[in-house]
């Protein structure tokens, strides 16, 4: 089993969990809007959490939900305690990039990039934030794929019965 | 690693182009795009970085839209349903 099926796997067993947490939590029933939120906070929660807190982008993603639900924080506090030490010695130089003319457009896209990582705001070094944008990309379509899967059978089955 | 980023921040300030290749070269292993427009190695940083940008907006876009999707799905599953026990033995 390659790397990128274990991930899908890991996300699955992560996102189970989240789902039942974020299910006996809220108060049922659930309009369509609450229930889509719901899922989809439990499917950032687990993402992050299937990466844990080996990241900036997992974390950021980590503490940016916790203001929306208080029953997932003990999740969240595992992994933000378990990462604290591993990154107190992690090397985040700023490294100056002027504004030289053509290199305008990279800089702006640089931003840009930044703002759609999570965290990406806090990385001031370019190797940094492409590993942190690569590895993002990798987790963000092993959420897609499950998702996606699971929305199919839904819907075949849903068809067939 | 250690020698890039000695070598980075004692230089000029720009992006060196062993850092250009390769990203070029990860992100055509992910970007189905970019991997299939160009064959040469002088793809600018600027369009990398934009095809990325939009990658990772898109990959956002869908995982909303199947948050909805599922939302819906399974707004009318009760627990014995046919589609909750499918659901639960592929989750579990």
């Amino acid at each position: 089993m390659n790397t990128y099926n274990m991930v899908k796997q890991e996300f699955i067993k992560k996102w189970i969990t989240t789902l039942h947490m974020l299910d006996s939590s809220v108060e049922h029933p659930l309009n369509v809007t609450e229930r889509k939120n719901a899922i989809r906070l439990s499917s950032d929660i687990a993402m992050a959490a299937t990466r844990s807190g080996a990241t900036i982008w997992s974390r950021a993603l980590i503490s940016r939900t916790r203001k929306y639900t208080t029953t997932c924080k003990p999740v969240a506090h595992r992994i933000l305690k378990k990462a604290r030490n591993r990154m107190k010695n992690r090397c985040t130089t700023i490294t100056r990039n002027g504004i030289f003319g053509a290199k305008m457009r990279v800089r702006k896209r640089t931003e840009l990039l930044k703002s759609l990582v999570p965290g990406g705001e806090l990385i001031y070094d370019k190797d940094y934030l492409i590993r942190e944008t690569l590895d993002y990309i990798v987790y963000l379509q092993a959420q897609v794929d499950v998702m996606r899967t699971v929305a199919a059978i839904d819907s075949v089955t849903r068809d067939l019965s | 690693m250690s020698n890039r980023r000695s070598r980075q921040s004692s230089s000029a300030p720009r992006i060196s182009d062993d850092q250009i290749i390769d990203l070029v070269t990860k992100l055509r292993e992910i970007l189905p795009e970019i991997g299939q427009r160009r064959r040469s190695d002088k793809v600018s940083a600027s369009k990398v970085l934009q095809e990325t940008c939009n990658y990772i907006r898109n990959l956002n876009r869908e995982v909303d839209n199947l948050s909805e999707r599922l939302a819906q799905l399974l707004e009318s599953v009760d627990e014995d349903s046919p589609q909750a026990a499918v659901i639960r033995s592929l989750l579990m």
